[in-house]
C-alpha cells in the first residue's frame, strides 16, 4: 500500500509541469479551442439548427459571402465604427491622460469619477443611452433645444447612427486608454525631462520629442488591448440599434448574430464569424509587430 | 299541463346531467399522477394570469408542472435551441404564424388532434367548436392542429376619442382619411405638447406584423400564386408608400427605429392623435398609471385601401413538443386542456388577455365588465374579417421579414421605394425556403 502511495507520489513529483496545469488545460481546450474547431468545421457546411444534420458544401458559404451586400456593409461598418472610436479613445485617452499626471487638488476623486464609465456594466449603460439617445424623449435633444440649437436624430438616422454609436463608445472606453497611459507616464524616467529643459525645450518639444516617442510602446498596447473588444463589440449596439435603422450601424460581428441566431443558419453564419475572426486575428498581429519594434527601437 | 311541462323539463335536465356526467366521468385526471412536465414560456400578459393557478391544476391531476418563463427575443432563441438540444421539454408557446412551419419540418411539434378526440384524454366540456375557427385553422400545418390558441390578436387603429371631439374629426372608414386625419393633427399644440398625427412601427423586421395589415388592404401579399415574391408587385409597392410616407410625413422623428415600446409609449405619453398596432396594447393605453391617455382612447378596425379593410389575426398557442415521451405528451395535454378550458379562457380575457373562445366574449360576466364595448365590438369584428397570413408563407421567416423590413425602413427614409422593393424581391427569391 505505502509503495503504491509512494509510486503515486513519484510520479506527480516527476510530471508536475504536465499534471498541475492540466485542469486548466482541460477546461481551456472544452471552452475555448473545441467551440473554435466546431466553429471552423460549421463554417464549410449547410445547416439551419433543426433541419436535419450539417452537409458538408466546400466552399460555398464562403463564395456566398463575397456576393452578400450585407457583409461588405458589415465590414464598411466595422471600420468606421472602430476606425473612428479607437482613433478618438486613442488621442482623448492620452490627452486626459497628460492632463492627469501632474499633482492638483482632488486630483483622486476627479479620477475616480472619471474612471466611472469604464466601470458600469455595458448594457446596463448602454439601455440609459438608448433613451438618452431618443430624439423624441431622449435628454440630449432637450439639452441642445434649450439652449437654441436644433436637436438630432441620433441613432434614428442612417447618416448619424454610426457617429452616436462613437459617442457612446468613446465615452466609456477612454477612461481605460488614459489608465493604461497614466500609468505608462507615471513609470517614465525623468532624467531625459531635466537634460530637455536644461536645454531649454518648451513643453510641446519635450511632448513630441520624449514623450510621445517614450510612451509609443505603452499607446500600441493600449490600441491593442482596446481593438480586441472594439473590432467585435456587440452588446452596446445591439442594445441600443440592433444594427439599425435598417443595417445603417450592423457590423460584420452583428450580422453574424443575426444570421446565426435570428435566422438559426448555423452554417453561414459560422463563415461569418470566420472571416470576423481572421480580421481580428490580422489587425492584431499587425499591431504586435508594430508594438515591438517600437519598443526595440 | 303545466305538470307535464315540468316533467318533461326535469327528465331533460336529468338526462343532460347524466351526459355531462359520464363524458367528465370518461376523463381520469388522475391517470399521470406523479409524472413531471416542463414547459417554456414567454414573459406574456397570458403566463402572467395562469401560472398562479397551477397549484390548481397539480392538487387536480397529481402532476406536477415546472414553469419556465423568459422574455420574447431571449424565449425564441431559447426555445430553438433546447428543442434542437433534444433536452426535456414537453411543452411550449409558439405563434404558429411564424414558427409552425419551421417546427414542423425540424420535427418538434406534436399533432393534437389525436388527443383531441380520445374521449379518454380530452373532457366533452372542453368543446372544440367553441374556438374561432381563425384561430384553430391558424394553429393547423399540413391538416394537423398543433396548438391551441391562448391569446387571440389582431391589430385595431385606436385613436384619442377627446381630440377627434374635440376638433370634430371622424374616425378615418378609408386610407385617404386616415391620411388626412394624421395631416390634420400633425404639428398642432395641445396640453403644451407639439402633437404627431399617428405612430406606428418602423423598426424593419419589427414593422412587417403592422405593415401587413396596409399590404392585404391595397391588394398586396407576400407571394404570387406561382410562389415567387411578391414584394415588388403593385399593390405592395403602393402599400409600402402608403404606410412609409405616413410615418415619415405625419409621425414621431427617427420613424425607423420605432419597435411597438417606443411607438406606444408616444401614444400614451400623449404625443400622438392615433396609433395603429396589436389589439392587446389596449391593456397598456387604459392603465392609469403608465398612460395619459387612460379613458380617452377609441378603437375602430383597420381603414379600408383599395381592397377593402384586412386586417391579420395571429395568436399564441400552447403546444406539444413531438420529441417528449407518449406518456408526458399525454400529461402535458391534461395541462394545457386545463389551460384553455372554458373558466380559465374567460379569466384570461377579464384580465385583458383576448381570448380565442367565443363563449368568453359572450359570457354575462365579461360583458358586464366590459369598461371599453366599441374595443370589445372592433376586436370581434377584426377577428372576422382576419387574414391569418401576418408573416411570409416560407419557413425561413425571420429572414424574410428581416429583407421585407428593409423596404419599410428605406420607404420611412425617403428612399427610392420601387427600387428598393425589387431588390428585396430579388433577395426574397434567392432566399425563402418553402
Amino acid at each position: 500500500m505505502s509503495t503504491a502511495l509512494s509510486t503515486i507520489s513519484r510520479v506527480i513529483d516527476r510530471r508536475q509541469a504536465v499534471i498541475y496545469p492540466a485542469p486548466a488545460v482541460i477546461v481551456l481546450f472544452l471552452i475555448v479551442v473545441l467551440p473554435i474547431v466546431f466553429n471552423l468545421y460549421l463554417a464549410f457546411t449547410k445547416w439551419t439548427v433543426g433541419l436535419g444534420q450539417p452537409r458538408f458544401i466546400g466552399l460555398d458559404n464562403f463564395i456566398d459571402l463575397v456576393s452578400d451586400e450585407r457583409v461588405w456593409n458589415g465590414v464598411k461598418v466595422m471600420v468606421y465604427f472602430s476606425g473612428l472610436s479607437l482613433f478618438l479613445e486613442l488621442v482623448l485617452g492620452l490627452l486626459i491622460a497628460l492632463f492627469f499626471n501632474r499633482e492638483f487638488r482632488g486630483s483622486e476623486v476627479v479620477q475616480a469619477i472619471y474612471i466611472f464609465p469604464f466601470a458600469a456594466t455595458p448594457v446596463a449603460v448602454a439601455l440609459i443611452w438608448r433613451i438618452m439617445l431618443n430624439p423624441e424623449i431622449g435628454v440630449l435633444n432637450y439639452l441642445l433645444r434649450s439652449i437654441g440649437l436644433p436637436g438630432s436624430l441620433w441613432v434614428s438616422s442612417e447618416q448619424t447612427a454610426v457617429l452616436s454609436l462613437v459617442l457612446v463608445d468613446v465615452w466609456k472606453w477612454t477612461p481605460m486608454i488614459t489608465l493604461i497611459v497614466l500609468a505608462g507616464l507615471k513609470s517614465l524616467p525623468p532624467d531625459p525631462y531635466e537634460a530637455a529643459r536644461i536645454d531649454g525645450a518648451g513643453t510641446l518639444q519635450i511632448f513630441w520629442h520624449i514623450t510621445l516617442p517614450l510612451i509609443r510602446p505603452v499607446l500600441i498596447a493600449a490600441l491593442m488591448l482596446r481593438s480586441l473588444d472594439n473590432l467585435k463589440e456587440f452588446d452596446m449596439i445591439y442594445t441600443i440599434t440592433q444594427g439599425g435603422p435598417g443595417t445603417a450601424s450592423e457590423t460584420l460581428y452583428l450580422y453574424s448574430y443575426m444570421v446565426g441566431f435570428g435566422f438559426f443558419k448555423a452554417g453561414y453564419g459560422s463563415a461569418l464569424m470566420v472571416v470576423v475572426f481572421l480580421i481580428v486575428l490580422v489587425f492584431n498581429v499587425v499591431m504586435n509587430r508594430l508594438r515591438l519594434s517600437a519598443q526595440n527601437r | 299541463m303545466k305538470r307535464k311541462v315540468a316533467c318533461v323539463a326535469l327528465m331533460v335536465m336529468l338526462c343532460v346531467v347524466t351526459v355531462a356526467g359520464t363524458a367528465s366521468a370518461q376523463v381520469n385526471w388522475k391517470q399521470f399522477q406523479g409524472t413531471e412536465i416542463r414547459f417554456l414560456m414567454n414573459k406574456h400578459p397570458f403566463t402572467t394570469f395562469i401560472e398562479p393557478k397551477i397549484p390548481d391544476f397539480e392538487k387536480l391531476t397529481g402532476i406536477k408542472v415546472v414553469f419556465e418563463v423568459f422574455p420574447e427575443d431571449q424565449y425564441r432563441n431559447k426555445r430553438t435551441i433546447e428543442l434542437n438540444a433534444g433536452g426535456k421539454l414537453d411543452g411550449y408557446m409558439i405563434m404558429p404564424g411564424q414558427d409552425d412551419l419551421y417546427y414542423w419540418k425540424a420535427g418538434w411539434l406534436q399533432p393534437l388532434d389525436a388527443f383531441i378526440g380520445d374521449s379518454k384524454l380530452t373532457d366533452a366540456a372542453w368543446d372544440p367548436k367553441d374556438f374561432f375557427q381563425s384561430f384553430t385553422k391558424a394553429s393547423t400545418v399540413d391538416g394537423k392542429q398543433i396548438g391551441v390558441v391562448i391569446n387571440a390578436e389582431t391589430s385595431l387603429l385606436s385613436y384619442r376619442k377627446d381630440l377627434f371631439d374635440q376638433f370634430k374629426r371622424k374616425v378615418p372608414a378609408t386610407m385617404k382619411e386616415l391620411e388626412e386625419t394624421a395631416k390634420f393633427f400633425y404639428g398642432k399644440e395641445i396640453d403644451g405638447k407639439k402633437m404627431v398625427g399617428i405612430t406606428l412601427r418602423g423598426k424593419g423586421a419589427a414593422a412587417t406584423s403592422q405593415w401587413v395589415d396596409f399590404l392585404y388592404s391595397f391588394g398586396g401579399s407576400w407571394t404570387t400564386p406561382q410562389g415567387k415574391s411578391n414584394l415588388a408587385g403593385p399593390g405592395t409597392v403602393a402599400s409600402f408608400k402608403f404606410y412609409g410616407d405616413l410615418l415619415k410625413n405625419y409621425g414621431p422623428e427617427g420613424g425607423s427605429m420605432l419597435h411597438w415600446a417606443e411607438s406606444t409609449s408616444m401614444f400614451m405619453e400623449g404625443k400622438s392623435a392615433m396609433i395603429y398596432d396589436a389589439n392587446v396594447f389596449k391593456s397598456l393605453y387604459e392603465n392609469p398609471k403608465e398612460s395619459k391617455v387612460a379613458g380617452k382612447v377609441g378603437y375602430a378596425v383597420i381603414p379600408a385601401g383599395p381592397a377593402g379593410s384586412v386586417p391579420h389575426v395571429s395568436n399564441w398557442s400552447l403546444s406539444i413538443n413531438k420529441n417528449s415521451t407518449p406518456e408526458r405528451q399525454k400529461a402535458a395535454w391534461l395541462f394545457i386542456q386545463w389551460a384553455t378550458n372554458k373558466p380559465n379562457a374567460l379569466g384570461a380575457l377579464l384580465v385583458g388577455v383576448p381570448a380565442g373562445r367565443a363563449s368568453a366574449w359572450d359570457s354575462a360576466e365579461y360583458k358586464s365588465k366590459d369598461t371599453q364595448p366599441d374595443w370589445t365590438a372592433n376586436t370581434k369584428k377584426s377577428f372576422e374579417l382576419g387574414q391569418p397570413q401576418w408573416n411570409p408563407p416560407v419557413i425561413n421567416v425571420p429572414e424574410i421579414r428581416d429583407i421585407t423590413g428593409q423596404v419599410i425602413v428605406d420607404a420611412i427614409q425617403g428612399k427610392d421605394v420601387e427600387a428598393s422593393a425589387k431588390k428585396a424581391a430579388e433577395l426574397m427569391d434567392k432566399k425563402m425556403e418553402l
